[in-house]
């Protein structure tokens, strides 16, 4: 199919270098047999630029062999580079932080970096020659390889939430963010001092300094200031300290619950059985309509249907 | 066979006495014998009822005396009600009825036409401002009682005192229930319940005093919020077909006559007809507002008053439920900051299914259906059980701090089972990515989970049905759900028929909900590949939608609204298939919930069709004779002393050509309502005094029409010894042309004729067009089909 169409293209750019030689710029309008239609826009400086005889010398190799006017431009490839090479810094950054996580403390500057020259792909600017890499680089085929790769980490960037704890301008994690972690710190060496001895002591002694990290956790969960590192390590910190440390707080005041709880049904009972007992019945007076003779009553209707 | 010897004999003295009538009188004195035979033998269950109570000499009164035995009973199902009249649905084409047409010009005909399409929308409107308003107060109250609860128990978990905390929480619910329950029973009982019955009755026909007021509706939205914010088991959704109703009624007359208030609009619709198609239209618009389901809305009003509609008319009803889900939407979007998006309908929304998880395979089908009989089966439980308590509480807890102390303590109980469950449980889950719940609770699990129980118990009922159509598979454990549907059943159970305001629908939902997530889970669990797709989302609908079906027994309308509520037409098949078994396996054990009240209530309701084994019986014995006729010009005195007569509350009287002085029932010429007389007395439209004055100003529609709907009793009005003797010509104002049916019409015929016509009075005539009876609503709704046959109620004064 392709190859298919990319020669009816040449076929046809073939006439019309025939057709308009002395034209500067041209749009080719291809009909392929499958009746899709193709345009291409080419342009052209000069027509002296052309250089038939690449075709001849390297009949097979078509990938290497468009013309320079169709290939993007040396500046553009030059971006595309340096994205790629920022693209696998951030993330060979990423996968070791994985687990546990610390994609945001780690990688904001691969990140930052990465954003920055993707942002000049895609802006409309024009660099060197005046072209732009935008249409080029980023939606010039169907798979459109560079936007999908961006946007996956541009999703994970989102979902991580790193720009929570980072300063704005993603060149620095913000004082609250490293003011949680040195309390997170804290604690954590609390467990360590204290993880060799007895555990209830532990529970005892670090309750303080794990308090406070909750709190201050919980202040930063309502203020919407936390990312995932931070979600993790303190999901981690908690696991900690119930599973493994067992700290959970006592369950000692059952007998109070059931007493009221029972307390509470009892009421009911007695509320009931004291309207059955003292609260006057209440009765119907039944009326006799008038009917014809001997047409009245339950009684006739089973004697009839007898 | 002994049915035609009987017809026989009858036809027979009829021939030997030349006439037929002639022993009316003779009929009523040989009364005695027949009641008090009745009473040895039919009644003989009822006298073992009377022994067993302690007060039974008193209030025996003379008028009791004079017919044998005191008859008083318990109250119980077999009863009609005195109190419950029917709606005029007949038209009264009298003169004042033709002349106005006749003055009437086409353009005002099209005016008619186009202020009926402006009420609709209004009533749209306005109903969805009610539920919007509903809605969101519930929110911010409910929002705020659990914030501060949570912050008490959380305070507690740590220092101690969750006692304090279930005492905390369990004043403040019954504070709130409290206020609700004392609006409700001491100023407005009928706004108690969900409201359905009631309309369910008003659009069958039956005139429930004080249904469509202003004052009930005020304490209906008022209790409704009270009773949900209060954490009891109920929802908000039943009351808002009711509120929708009240609107309709309200809005459609142009005033209000409880605030003294004529707008001069609208005059033409003062009208039982045109009133109720305009409830039926408020009807529709409450349950769009309350489910987003619009089209449901109208199918419900369709299925509940169905017997008088047209295409026009429905399409009204479209318009105004369509306008109605559109308001709501608007208000909320803008309540919620998001101006303008309209995606957010109802007051419980079941949130989006996706079709990829949700997706169901025909294997599956079998399944769903064994749900559906397990949900009619639990249905007709609650109903059961529901029954024997709303006769507990008729009968025993009738004074009304009786039954706000009641709803208080139903309140506390509430509370204290939900606390106790939560805090023995052990069931402890994180939260997932898109929780709805804003008050989670910890309680004693590991930081960082919380407890399930509270997911459910610690919420409005709302937030936890769609919690478990929407959580994620593992949020639960079938431990907590178990126990979760066995109490919530029998707390739901035993909240329907407080006297507060508060629907059924969420509660059974929640409850089908959770064991329908159950059966989710067990079959999950029990096919070792089945996770894939036993989804328990998609189990909780099905069990949710079995378990609605089961109690309310709704078909058509209930089907339609849950589809339109979970928003995915793939799931029509399933929920017809589960609502259609719970229906089937239901009826087999007990009736819908909104049936069994409404018989409580002693209404004279009107089903669909005559009592299958009917035919046998003719007018003849189903009709009330001799008939209390007036004359077509008749004395004042006379007309004033039959409405002052308090034994005989008759609303109709056949208006008769008297043929002779002899007591010979005379030839029928019309029917006059009671609400007219009165009219006419007060204008005073005496032919004596329309002699003397000629100048006088005649009587128009228009003046009955003001008098609509309160007509005031006869004893407001006083007529002078002078003008007693004065005399009333009915010919103008009475209905002339009254329908009529023979002695030997069949019972069936009779009720085909009520129930497709609307009619509050049949004339029974001779062949000779001669009055010799009466057959109402009352008559007609005596008979029904029991377990040992044709059974018939028996009248009685509530």
């Amino acid at each position: 199919m392709s190859s298919h169409s990319i020669f009816v293209f040449f076929v046809l750019l073939v006439i019309n270098i025939h057709a308009f030689v002395a034209s500067d710029g041209l749009n080719v309008t291809a009909l392929d047999s499958s009746g899709k239609l193709t345009q291409v826009s080419v342009l052209v400086n000069s027509p002296s630029v052309f250089k038939p005889i690449v075709d001849s010398v390297y009949p097979l190799s078509l990938l290497s062999s468009f013309p320079e006017d169709v290939e993007i431009s040396e500046y553009c490839s030059d971006l595309l580079l340096v994205l790629g090479q920022r693209y696998v810094a951030y993330m060979s950054c990423l996968i070791p932080a994985a687990r546990p996580v610390k994609v945001c403390q780690k990688c904001y500057s691969g990140y930052s970096s990465l954003v920055q020259i993707y942002q000049n792909i895609s802006s409309d600017q024009m660099g060197p020659g005046n072209v732009s890499c935008r249409d080029s680089l980023l939606h010039s085929d169907r798979l459109m390889l560079v936007y999908l790769l961006y946007s996956n980490v541009e999703n994970i960037w989102d979902n991580s939430n790193c720009a929570q704890c980072l300063s704005k301008d993603f060149q620095s994690q913000t004082n609250d963010t490293l003011f949680f972690l040195n309390v997170l710190n804290q604690t954590l060496s609390c467990f360590e001092k204290y993880k060799q001895r007895n555990l209830t002591e532990l529970c005892k002694n670090c309750k303080k300094s794990y308090k406070d990290l909750n709190d201050l956790y919980s202040l930063k969960e309502l203020n919407h200031t936390l990312c995932i590192d931070l979600e993790d390590a303190m999901n981690m910190t908690r696991r900690l300290w119930s599973k493994n440390f067992n700290c959970f707080l006592p369950r000692e005041e059952t007998v109070p619950v059931i007493a009221v709880f029972s307390f509470m049904l009892f009421l009911p009972i007695v509320f009931y059985l004291s309207s059955f007992l003292h609260s006057e019945q209440k009765k119907r007076k039944l009326i006799h309509p008038n009917r014809a003779k001997s047409y009245t009553g339950l009684m006739n209707i089973q004697d009839k249907q007898s | 066979m002994a049915n035609i010897t009987k017809k026989v004999s009858w036809s027979s003295r009829g021939d030997e006495s030349g006439s037929p009538w002639e022993g009316t009188p003779l009929l009523n004195g040989s009364e005695q014998p027949s009641v008090s035979r009745q009473l040895s033998g039919g009644r003989s269950i009822f006298q073992i009822g009377r022994l067993s109570t302690v007060d039974l000499e008193d209030e025996i009164t003379a008028e009791e005396d004079s017919r044998g035995r005191p008859k008083e009973i318990p109250h119980n199902e077999k009863l009609l009600s005195l109190k419950y009249e029917s709606l005029d649905y007949d038209n009264i084409e009298n003169q004042l009825f033709l002349e106005e047409e006749r003055r009437m010009s086409f353009g005002g005909f099209r005016c008619l036409e186009i202020s009926r399409w402006v009420v609709c929308g209004l009533i749209g409107f306005l109903t969805g401002l009610v539920a919007c308003c509903i809605d969101i107060v519930v929110e911010e109250m409910a929002g705020l009682k659990y914030k501060v609860i949570k912050e008490n128990i959380v305070k507690s978990t740590e220092a101690g005192g969750l006692s304090i905390s279930l005492i905390l929480w369990a004043v403040l619910n019954c504070a709130f229930v409290m206020v609700g329950a004392i609006m409700v029973a001491c100023f407005e009982p009928i706004a108690g319940g969900s409201g359905i019955p009631q309309i369910k009755c008003y659009l069958n026909g039956v005139k429930i005093p004080r249904v469509v007021r202003l004052k009930t509706l005020v304490v209906k939205v008022l209790g409704v919020m009270c009773s949900v914010v209060g954490g009891l088991a109920v929802g908000k959704e039943g009351p808002m077909i009711h509120s929708g109703a009240v609107i309709a009624a309200g809005v459609s007359q142009g005033r209000s006559t409880s605030l003294k208030r004529d707008f001069k609009m609208f005059e033409y619709f003062r009208r039982d007809t045109e009133k109720r198609d305009f409830v039926s239209a408020g009807a529709a618009a409450g349950v769009s507002a309350a489910f987003g389901a619009p089209v449901g809305g109208v199918l419900f009003s369709l299925e509940e008053g169905a017997s008088f509609w047209n295409q026009m008319l429905t399409w009204r009803i479209f318009f105004a439920s369509m306008i109605s889900t559109f308001t709501l939407n608007f208000f909320l979007s803008i309540y919620h900051h998001k101006p303008g998006d309209l995606s957010n309908p109802g007051l419980i929304n079941f949130g989006r299914f996706e079709s990829e998880i949700m997706s169901y395979n025909l294997y599956e089908i079998p399944l769903f259906i064994a749900m559906g009989a397990l949900g009619g089966f639990l249905g007709a439980l609650f109903n059961v059980l529901n029954y024997w308590l709303t006769i507990f509480r008729i009968r025993y807890v009738h004074r009304p701090f009786l039954q706000v102390i009641e709803a208080m303590l139903v309140a506390a109980v509430t509370v204290a089972v939900s606390f106790t469950m939560i805090y023995f449980s052990t069931d402890c889950q994180p939260l997932g990515p898109e929780h709805s719940e804003e008050y989670p609770l910890q309680l004693f699990c590991a930081d960082g989970e919380y407890n399930s129980m509270a997911k459910i118990f610690f919420n409005t009922p709302e937030r936890s049905v769609r919690s478990l159509f929407h959580s994620q598979p593992g949020t639960y454990n079938p431990l907590t759900l178990g126990l979760f549907t066995l109490t919530y059943f029998l707390l739901a159970c035993w909240t329907y028929g407080l006297s507060v305001s508060a629907g059924v629908f969420i509660p059974s939902l929640l409850i089908g909900a959770a064991w329908g997530r159950l059966c989710g889970i067990l079959l999950a669990s029990i096919t070792s590949s089945g996770s894939i797709w036993a989804d328990p989302g998609k189990y909780a609908l099905i069990g949710a939608a079995a378990q609605l079906g089961g109690i309310v027994r709704m078909t058509l309308s209930l089907t339609v609204i849950m589809v339109e509520a979970t928003g995915n037409v793939t799931y029509g098949l399933p929920i017809m298939l589960v609502l259609m078994t719970a229906k089937i396996v239901g009826d087999y054990f007990q009736e819908g919930l909104y049936d069994i009240h409404i018989k409580l209530q002693s209404v004279p309701f009107l089903h669909w069709e005559a009592p299958g084994t009917s035919h046998w019986l003719t007018a003849r014995e189903v009709m009330s004779s001799p008939v209390t006729c007036l004359n077509r010009i008749e004395k004042v005195g006379t007309i004033v002393d039959i409405l002052s007569d308090t034994s005989t509350n008759h609303n109709g009287f056949p208006v008769v050509v008297k043929v002779s002085h002899n007591n010979e029932p005379a030839k029928l010429c019309g029917l006059i309502l009671r609400s007219q007389l009165i009219v006419l007395l007060k204008h005073k439209v005496f032919v004596e005094l329309a002699r003397s004055r000629l100048n006088q100003r005649k009587l128009q529609l228009k003046d009955f029409r003001d008098a609509y709907p309160r007509f005031p009793p006869i004893q407001s009005i006083h007529v002078s010894q002078d003008e007693r003797e004065c005399m009333m010509d009915l010919t103008e104002f009475m209905n002339p042309t009254p329908y009529t049916v023979p002695l030997d019409t069949s019972l069936p015929r009779v009720f085909k004729l009520f129930r497709a016509l609307g009619l509050r009075h049949l004339v029974v005539a001779d062949d000779e067009n001669r009055v010799v009876g009466l057959v109402t609503r009352k008559d007609l709704a005596r008979y029904h089909l029991g377990k040992h046959g044709l059974e018939e109620l028996h009248l009685a004064q509530t």
